[in-house]
């Protein structure tokens, strides 16, 4: 299945007189459309919604899964997946939170919790590319293992008690402005931008820039384009490919240390089925599984729509439950729209 | 309008030239030469062998034994990329194109011109890729599409403008009028004469006669992997080359067409 159109409908689309609409600009502007829509919708339903406070939780809320969709992003325009950048979150995360309870430094912990992603990401490459596994089984198996390694590594238990400098990446913010009340009492005058929605900022320019400037980005879309035709044309087909998994693993491990830092406990359990949240922010933002198709902004997109609806609906006493089922019909939906769009 | 002369040291020379997969023997023993500004064809029914001898010039395939010789030294071919350092460039049959990269891209992949600070210079890119896209083809408008929008003539211009940019000495030919209207057929054949008069050698396969007849100085068929037969396309006509492709021999009482007349 093809999942964004033939040629001949693109073809079709743009015309002959020069004047010519990108598909994939209009894909992003559609979903621009969309995530404009749900802020007025749910900013109707509910007054609290619009407020700056809610829009700074949403950044923390969507930080995580944006850096594991950017990591995605690179990998699904190489034509594969990662399915275990969930896992590998949590062994990453439980790895700093270990390290630091041995009496580490919370920087050095953190680190230590990077070199734990990045190393699955790099077993991920070499699975995929010298043992010819299929992306696809190749990170399920690691997601297995990682997930089981950190829940070994910890009994099964969170790990807590980390102090406060651990939670600082998490829960701290920019330009946090806290005024001492007559009371005594600390009144937040100003939330401030919170360290993980900055650190998402940083990372998706980085990734802009590299995908789109730098010959490794070159590489990526080639080889999702046409893996044989790269090959043939002096494109290192493995090492582009293991270096989408190493970054996917890295940026897994980041999101990890991210996530544990908020909630200042390593928490073996967590996330959970996060990388197909991650996938979704993908493909709603116009990556094509196939490979070769695909931005950074668009993912960005995809994941704040998926932050939005789950905030907007919590806000709105929607359960978990049905949140899951908006959700899943918005992926089925913006793919849909996309093919209708390219076949027109 | 042959300008092949034996006097001239070959361009290129494989030999002895051996392929097998486990237990097939794809190519068995092959020995061809390619001389600057030659046009040699290369043909045999399909699974006869032409097209893995030519991935193994190319670098897309290394062989179980045998030598290659670029001009008179012994060389490896390793990857792709060493055949290109070589000055050996190929056109696929199938373009071996990257789908959503537009046509500087595809053109300079692998290849990629960079800044100071190691960007890709896109800039730079696009201005040497029109210059010689719209060389081969004034009509070469939209470059910045990608090329999965372009048609069948306008992705074989990106892969010929490809092989043909960076210093090429030998070049491979697989079918390259396969897919082509007869208004782009005439530009590949038009190209052809244009390099052979600048001395550059071509490998050509093809399975139609026609074009073999008219743009190829020499044949060399190719049956069940073996090398079986090379002649001067004067020497033979399309019967006898009929003959090698299907039998592997040439019709019994066969003479030089030259010497007979």
């Amino acid at each position: 299945m093809r999942v964004f159109g033939s040629s001949a409908a693109r073809a079709a689309l743009v015309g002959n007189n020069g004047l010519s609409i990108r598909a994939d600009m209009l894909h992003r502007i559609s979903a621009l459309v969309t995530l404009l829509g749900l802020i007025i919708a749910f900013a109707f339903l509910n007054s609290a919604f619009l407020s700056l406070n809610n829009a700074m939780t949403i950044l923390l809320q969507t930080a995580v899964i944006g850096l594991l969709g950017i990591g995605l992003t690179i990998v699904i325009l190489t034509g594969g997946i990662d399915l275990s950048v969930g896992s590998v979150l949590a062994l990453s995360g439980t790895a700093a939170g270990l390290l630091v309870k041995a009496g580490l430094p919370v920087p050095v912990g953190m680190g230590g919790g990077l070199v734990v992603g990045t190393l699955c990401g790099m077993v991920n490459g070499f699975v995929i590319t010298r043992l010819r596994i299929a992306p696809f089984i190749a990170t399920l198996g690691m997601m297995m293992m990682a997930r089981g390694l950190a829940l070994q590594l910890t009994g099964a238990s969170p790990v807590s008690q980390l102090g406060a400098a651990f939670g600082w990446l998490g829960n701290g913010a920019l330009f946090r402005i806290v005024e001492t009340q007559s009371n005594g009492l600390p009144r937040m005058v100003f939330p401030g931008i919170p360290y993980p929605a900055i650190l998402l900022l940083i990372v998706a320019l980085a990734a802009t820039y590299m995908l789109k400037r730098r010959q490794f980005g070159r590489h990526v879309y080639a080889v999702g384009s046409n893996e044989e035709a790269a090959h043939l044309s002096g494109v290192n087909v493995n090492h582009t490919k293991f270096a989408a998994y190493a970054l996917s693993g890295f940026l897994a491990g980041l999101a990890g240390i991210v996530l544990m830092s908020r909630l200042v406990t390593a928490q073996p359990n967590e996330g959970v089925m996060y990388e197909l949240d991650a996938i979704a922010a993908a493909v709603i933002g116009g990556a094509s599984l196939m490979g070769g198709v695909g931005s950074i902004s668009g993912t960005m997109i995809g994941a704040f729509i998926i932050g939005i609806l789950r905030n907007g609906l919590n806000m709105a006493g929607v359960s978990a439950f049905i949140q899951q089922i908006v959700i899943g019909g918005v992926v089925i939906g913006a793919v849909y729209v996309d093919q209708l769009r390219n076949r027109r | 309008m042959s300008t092949s002369n034996s006097s001239a040291a070959p361009l290129v020379e494989m030999r002895n030239i051996c392929k097998h997969f486990g237990g097939v023997q794809a190519v068995r023993d092959v020995s061809v030469d390619l001389y600057p500004g030659e046009v040699v064809g290369i043909l045999g029914h399909n699974g006869a062998g032409k097209s893995c001898l030519m991935r193994m010039l190319s670098g897309a395939m290394i062989p179980s034994s045998g030598d290659i010789y670029l001009d008179g030294e012994k060389i490896e071919i390793a990857s792709p990329t060493a055949a290109r350092q070589h000055g050996i460039e190929t056109i696929y049959q199938n373009l071996a194109l990257a789908n959503h990269l537009d046509a500087p891209a595809n053109l300079f992949l692998g290849r990629e011109l960079k800044t100071r600070f190691g960007n890709l210079d896109d800039k730079r890119m696009f201005e040497e890729a029109k210059g010689v896209l719209q060389r081969l083809n004034p009509n070469f408008k939209n470059l910045s599409d990608p090329v999965v929008r372009m048609s069948g003539g306008q992705r074989q211009v990106i892969a010929i403008a490809r092989a043909i940019h960076f210093n090429v000495r030998a070049l491979i030919m697989d079918e390259p009028t396969a897919a082509l209207g007869p208004s782009e057929t005439e530009m590949v054949a038009e190209l052809v004469q244009k390099l052979r008069n600048e001395g550059i050698g071509i490998f050509l396969v093809s399975h139609d006669m026609q074009d073999v007849f008219r743009l190829c100085d020499r044949v060399m068929v190719m049956n069940n992997g073996r090398n079986v037969g090379s002649h001067k396309i004067s020497d033979v006509t399309q019967d006898d080359v009929l003959s090698l492709i299907i039998k592997g021999s040439l019709p019994s009482g066969w003479r030089p067409r030259g010497a007979a007349a």
